[in-house]
């Protein structure tokens, strides 16, 4: 016993000296910062960056990175960290997430602040202020604008002898590629049953897929335009047999790793697959628009930075943010090559644009602003979006499991979270 | 007589294949070389083993200073609640019925709070005692003996001792100090090796604590780590498996230290 002691204590004094030298500079100076965000290693890495280049321009102000490995975990420790009252002063959200934190007051919003910040939201695009905007004011400052795009392997499309995707193409085009593209091992297109890549097809075929997007109480997928969009991806599934089974995506861990490894002509996705398709030389791609219908539609992926109401250090947190979302910040993210800037000159620019890197089709991203729409923004659509994706999974894959049945359980499974939401957000 | 030995050895080497084979995929699959593009289906034994995971580990997360993050809470926490469940024990043992059937209807009500309902008054005691952001809110559990479990368990065992043994100390005048160090510990070992054993497994494997008290990188422990390697792309994980070896490996190397020491101390085999 008395040797374990001896051994502990040496084992802590060893560490001790380390540590200590740590808490000197966060704590000891006014202008310190927390920074929370989520992400795999390679994603922190580029933020780090960020957070480097940040601190060589403001010599006074010291930013700490809090990194936290995935989104489920950052929301937890956010949650905890509010309740608690110690909340990192800057944190990066989602705008399908955030709402939940201004209905508590736990925000700063940064509209009264855009003119101390010297930002133009005039340089940015529209979409993701728009989504960012809570109770009247813009909450959060939007770092990117990625959107739904199909990924598409370019080998695989020579080997079956089908023309790449044009810049514009209907759903029926979408399926005879997706019909080509399946043969043996290889499956047309990667769709996750999810209420996000459902939603675009909806709004493209003129429907909604709530009742009000501003104030929802309930899906309307019974809605004839809606249900014929749900139809058309279960279709696919079901009766085209070109999406990947629920074996086939399990046994390659995800569809992104299907497609890495050749296994997928197409794939529904946003801009974050970027960087992990880049890494791997061997494969040959590209991006292509959604395919549209009567009405052209895409869906909006957007985070952003927000200020914890009652940070110690709000002005060096809005200087930060002002950095970030700015013209050398955002070309350092977008350089990651995860993001879509929200400010137009960058993502107009070479740091983006790069047609000596896949995808050489960046543009399409661009493309689809003008007519991309967003998911409503309530404090339970987190959520109302996993009860959906268990819903449609099923409508998937399960046997005898209809799309009357799909419809009925996406609107009785919701409404009370709808409701719940609704009298939140008041 | 020799078709019995030949039972109960396949019986052994059963058990052995069944607990040796997950440990077995994870160290092969760390020797994947992950810029290979992965078979498809279940490849048991990679072509071609490399050892570059291990070197690469620490470019995606620092995975040394976790390890050591991680030792100092065990080399801590550990002995302490070893200790502090004993003493916990050895007072429920020797209390008076009635205080007794109390202090394990307290121990057990403890045990029954549900974990998540600590984490934010914690949270608020830790901000209060400005240790957020150190490794004392993931010993502090420690002084508490970790888990009202390991209370009751060393209590049980006490209470097994033949009262004649404690009577005798007493009456060669032993404070309950003395009582407890020099006859109801020593005679309490297997139960202290099983607390010790449990304690640095629930310590070593914390994941939610050092999550939210902690926020410098620098003070993360292994588990974090772990985590930050799973949310690389799948083909990727030849080096999640990689830190998932160097994780295990000091759990299993100080069980096997101290498994022996204790066979050989408290059993004479």
């Amino acid at each position: 016993m008395k040797k374990l002691f001896a051994l502990s204590m040496a084992v802590l004094l060893l560490s001790g000296c380390a540590s200590e030298d740590g808490d000197g500079s966060s704590d000891g100076s006014a202008d310190s910062i927390e920074f929370q965000v989520s992400g795999d290693p390679e994603e922190i890495v580029v933020y780090r960056s960020l957070v480097g280049d940040f601190e060589k321009s403001h010599e006074d102000i010291d930013v700490k990175l809090i990194d936290v490995a995935d989104k489920d975990d950052h929301l937890a420790k956010l949650s905890t960290a509010f309740t608690g009252g110690n909340p990192p002063d800057v944190f990066l959200v989602n705008f399908r997430e955030y709402s939940q934190f201004v209905v508590r007051d736990a925000l700063e919003p940064v509209e009264p602040h855009l003119e101390s910040m010297n930002i133009d939201t005039a340089d940015y695009y529209e979409p993701p202020l728009e989504a960012f905007t809570f109770a009247g004011e813009l909450q959060c400052m939007p770092q990117n604008i990625s959107s739904l795009v199909v990924y598409y392997n370019k080998s695989l499309f020579k080997k079956a002898g089908v023309a790449a995707p044009p810049d514009e193409w209907s759903w029926e085009d979408f399926r005879s590629t997706a019909v080509e593209l399946t043969s043996g091992d290889v499956r047309g297109v990667g769709i996750e049953p999810s209420i996000i890549r459902l939603a675009p097809f909806v709004w493209t075929n003129g429907g909604e897929i709530v009742d009000d997007p501003d104030a929802p109480t309930r899906f309307t997928f019974d809605d004839p335009a809606a249900r014929e969009a749900l139809e058309f991806i279960v279709g696919l599934v079901r009766d085209d047999q070109a999406v990947p089974t629920e074996q086939e995506v399990t046994a390659a861990e995800d569809l992104e790793t299907m497609f890495a490894t050749g296994n997928l002509g197409m794939l529904l996705s946003s801009r974050r697959d970027t960087p992990e398709f880049r890494e791997i030389t061997s494969l040959k791609w590209d991006v292509a628009p959604l395919p549209q219908e009567s009405v052209p539609a895409g869906i909006l992926h957007s985070d952003a930075y927000c200020v914890a109401a009652g940070s110690d250090n709000q002005e060096a947190a809005l200087e930060f943010i002002s950095y970030a979302t700015g013209e050398k910040g955002q070309t350092i993210t977008a350089l990651g090559g995860r993001t879509v800037p929200s400010r137009m000159s960058v993502a107009q620019s070479g740091a983006f644009l790069n047609p000596a890197e896949s995808p050489s089709r960046s543009q399409v991203f661009l493309d689809a602003i003008p007519n991309i729409r967003r998911t409503p923004v309530i404090p339970t659509w987190p959520e109302i979006e996993d009860v959906a994706e268990e819903i449609l999974t099923r409508a998937f894959y399960e046997d005898g499991y209809t799309i009357d049945d799909a419809i009925n359980d996406l609107e009785e499974q919701t409404s009370s979270l709808f409701e719940e939401g609704s009298s939140a957000a008041e | 007589m020799t078709r019995k030995r030949v039972v109960r050895t396949a019986g052994i080497v059963a058990v052995f294949l069944l607990f040796v084979l997950p440990a077995a995929l994870m160290i092969l699959g760390s020797l994947r070389d992950p810029t290979l593009i992965p078979e498809r289906g279940m490849d048991l034994v990679p072509e071609y083993l490399t050892f570059d995971n291990y070197r690469n580990l620490s470019a995606f997360v620092p995975i040394w200073t976790f390890m050591r993050n991680s030792l100092v809470v065990v080399a801590l926490a550990v002995p302490v609640t070893v200790l502090v469940a004993s003493w916990a024990g050895f007072a429920i043992a020797r209390a008076t019925p009635r205080v007794r059937r109390a202090l394990i209807g307290v121990s057990l009500a403890a045990l029954m709070v549900p974990i998540m309902l600590v984490w934010v008054p914690r949270f608020v005691l830790f901000k209060w005692l400005g240790l957020l952001d150190s490794p004392w809110p993931l010993i502090a559990p420690a002084l508490m003996a970790t888990s009202p479990f390991y209370v009751l368990l060393f209590a049980l065992v006490y209470s097994r001792i033949p009262r004649s043994l404690y009577e005798a100390a007493e009456i060669d005048g032993m404070s309950p100090l003395t009582i407890w160090r020099k006859v109801a510990f020593p005679l309490a070992r297997p139960a202290a090796f099983a607390v010790a054993v449990l304690a640095f497994v629930w310590h070593w494997s914390n994941f939610f604590d050092p999550l939210i008290y902690l926020s410098t990188t620098e003070r993360f422990t292994l588990p974090l780590g772990l985590k930050g390697l799973s949310t690389l792309e799948p083909r990727l994980y030849p080096l999640l498996l990689a830190g998932a070896v160097v994780a295990t490996a000091p759990a299993l190397l100080a069980f096997l230290v101290s498994q022996r020491a204790f066979f050989r101390r408290t059993l004479e085999v």
